[in-house]
């Protein structure tokens, strides 16, 4: 049976879990605090050589009906990075992913990654047009997709999928 | 490979250059080309302030396609959304259905079996070929009709194309949408005699390739248009999260078939073509190797494919037999002709919908590659416009799911 998930390089989760103050990472990434984001994202890729920019993915999740929860969790949006780096076959290294997630309250703003890895700007532009995540301190922050007097945000769970929206489009 | 990025940085134009310095009115014009451009590939529209035939700056938008798989497939069920996902990158539409597949079968645990690896190499590896066939013909069209080298190969490219149309339909039943991946398995099995029927047509393609590179590199006008057109930084390309031929055409030798195998890639070796020039014409030239690669891969796999079912599940029928756990979110990728195409998936966490997911995001190349576009254009005439958007190949289809 294959791995459900990609290890996790072992030189950066001790560094990740050195930054962030914990023991372990969960397979899925690490969540890294808004505040530390830029900081944590410049180091991979300054230190770790985490040059590609695989994608970001922003994942709205409703406050109520959460099992597990108790209700307390808030409505949120949790944004999903991966990065990668390329294989080196000097040093006989093969080509590693590391994930990382980022949670936004709804309301509030996380700092764009666009002045760290460029691909970073398209990415977050696709999210903020489809999700709804405002990127703090984003250099394009228009709609990429949808028209730019579309109401809502449709990737949102609260989006119903049969919404009517006139004049017809 | 790695650069100094101090070094690299001043050199690339800035996306968002502000034109305040210009006098709109004096001294640039601004042009829509497309969305309806026949050069365009598509519905792209790029806005190009031109100062006098020079391009200051290129705005791509895109958007036109919008479909809104995405949320549909937050609707359909694990084992409908194989045939929606077919649409994305309508030109290599097996590449689509094996990266969702791949995604859930990853966070499901379950490993296709052998022969069912096999079929799925052995077809994307004939489907990158089409798809290729179409860039490269699709190319030679928008540099210029028939005196650039055009219609000619586009023509020639076809003809091979409609063989491979063929074999797939003889398989699917469908020549285009073949909807044949499904979750731990294949749907349709390999007809009795196909091997054969398809290594001759491997064989001709092969023998063949040739004359698409001498169309381009025997024809001076077609030289003159595209050598050292559009020069591809490697590095900025990495951050750009461009993959694929473009990334492999500015010198990164990174495949993922070789480099992070999946499938049946793993027993077989992969020699990556890569080149350093980074230009239009290099980028065409790699796609035109990466041809003859897969036609030699797909060959050596036809004569190993094991016996056995195609399925590791039994045949899904109901469409809601397929669940993933709670909250489960994995990411799945798989070389495509364009480059890195995966799917990113997280699980349902009510009982109640635990049959399709909660969010679903394709992450396609060629919506990387079209994030190039400002970067590339300027500094280029407007005629070469047309030929850097045929070199990154974008896919209207998948950039604007």
């Amino acid at each position: 049976m294959p791995p459900r998930h990609e290890p996790l390089p072992a030189d950066v989760a001790a560094w990740a879990c050195e930054f962030l103050g914990v023991d372990e990472l969960p397979p899925e990434g690490p969540f890294v605090p808004r505040d530390r984001l830029v900081e944590f994202a410049t180091a991979l890729k300054n230190d770790h050589d985490f040059l590609f920019f695989v994608y970001c993915a922003a994942t709205h999740y409703l406050a109520e009906g959460e099992p597990g929860s108790d209700g307390a969790l808030p409505d949120r949006t949790v944004v999903a990075y991966r990065v990668r780096r390329l294989p080196d076959r000097r040093r006989g290294r093969p080509t590693q992913t590391f994930p990382f997630r980022v949670v936004v309250p709804t309301g509030e703003s996380t700092p764009s990654l666009a002045g760290v890895w460029v691909g970073a700007d398209w990415q977050e532009r696709e999210q903020l047009d489809l999700v709804g995540t405002v990127f703090q301190g984003h250099p394009d922050p228009r709609r990429v997709m949808m028209p730019d007097d579309w109401p809502g945000h449709p990737l949102r769970r609260d989006y119903a999928i049969d919404t009517a929206h006139f004049p017809w489009r | 490979m790695r650069m100094p990025l101090d070094l690299l940085l001043p050199s690339w134009p800035d996306p968002h250059l502000d034109l305040g310095e210009y006098d709109p009115e004096a001294d640039l014009v601004a042009l829509n080309m497309g969305p309806q451009h026949p050069s365009t590939h598509g519905v792209l529209r790029v806005k190009l302030y031109l100062d006098g035939e020079t391009v200051v700056k290129a705005v791509p938008y895109v958007g036109y396609l919008h479909r809104g798989v995405e949320k549909l497939c937050e609707k359909l069920t694990y084992v409908q959304i194989t045939p929606i996902v077919d649409k994305n990158d309508y030109v290599s539409p097996m590449m689509n259905e094996w990266a969702v597949n791949a995604a859930f079968e990853a966070l499901l645990g379950v490993e296709p079996p052998p022969r069912a690896q096999y079929m799925r190499t052995i077809f994307a590896e004939i489907q990158r070929i089409a798809s290729h066939l179409i860039s490269i013909g699709t190319w030679g069209l928008d540099m210029g009709g028939a005196i650039g080298g055009g219609a000619t190969v586009f023509l020639y490219c076809l003809r091979e194309r409609e063989l491979i149309l063929d074999l797939f339909e003889e398989v699917t039943g469908c020549r285009f949408h073949y909807n044949t991946h499904t979750v731990g398995g294949m749907r349709h099995d390999l007809p009795a005699g196909w091997d054969k029927r398809a290594k001759a047509v491997l064989d001709r393609i092969s023998a063949r390739t040739w004359e698409y590179e001498r169309f381009l590199l025997d024809n001076p006008i077609c030289r003159q248009r595209a050598e050292g057109i559009a020069v591809v930084d490697p590095t900025l390309a990495m951050e750009l999260g461009v993959s694929g031929p473009i990334l492999r055409a500015s010198g990164v030798d990174y495949d993922m078939r070789r480099d992070a195998p999946y499938g049946a890639y793993g027993d077989i070796d992969i020699q990556v073509p890569v080149r350093t020039e980074g230009d239009a014409l290099a980028r065409a030239l790699v796609r035109i190797a990466e041809m003859r690669e897969s036609a030699r891969i797909a060959s050596t796999l036809l004569d190993g494919v094991p016996e056995g079912p195609i399925g590791a599940l039994k045949p899904v029928k109901l469409h809601g037999a397929v669940k993933l756990k709670d909250g489960e979110e994995g990411y799945a990728a798989i070389e495509s002709p364009r480059g890195e195409l995966g799917t990113y998936v997280v699980a349902a966490r009510e009982r109640r919908g635990a049959a399709s997911p909660y969010r679903l995001k394709i992450r396609s190349p060629s919506y990387h590659a079209i994030s190039l576009l400002p970067w590339l254009c300027p500094g280029h005439t407007l005629s070469d416009v047309v030929v850097i958007i045929g070199s990154i190949d974008p896919i209207m289809g998948e950039v604007d799911r």
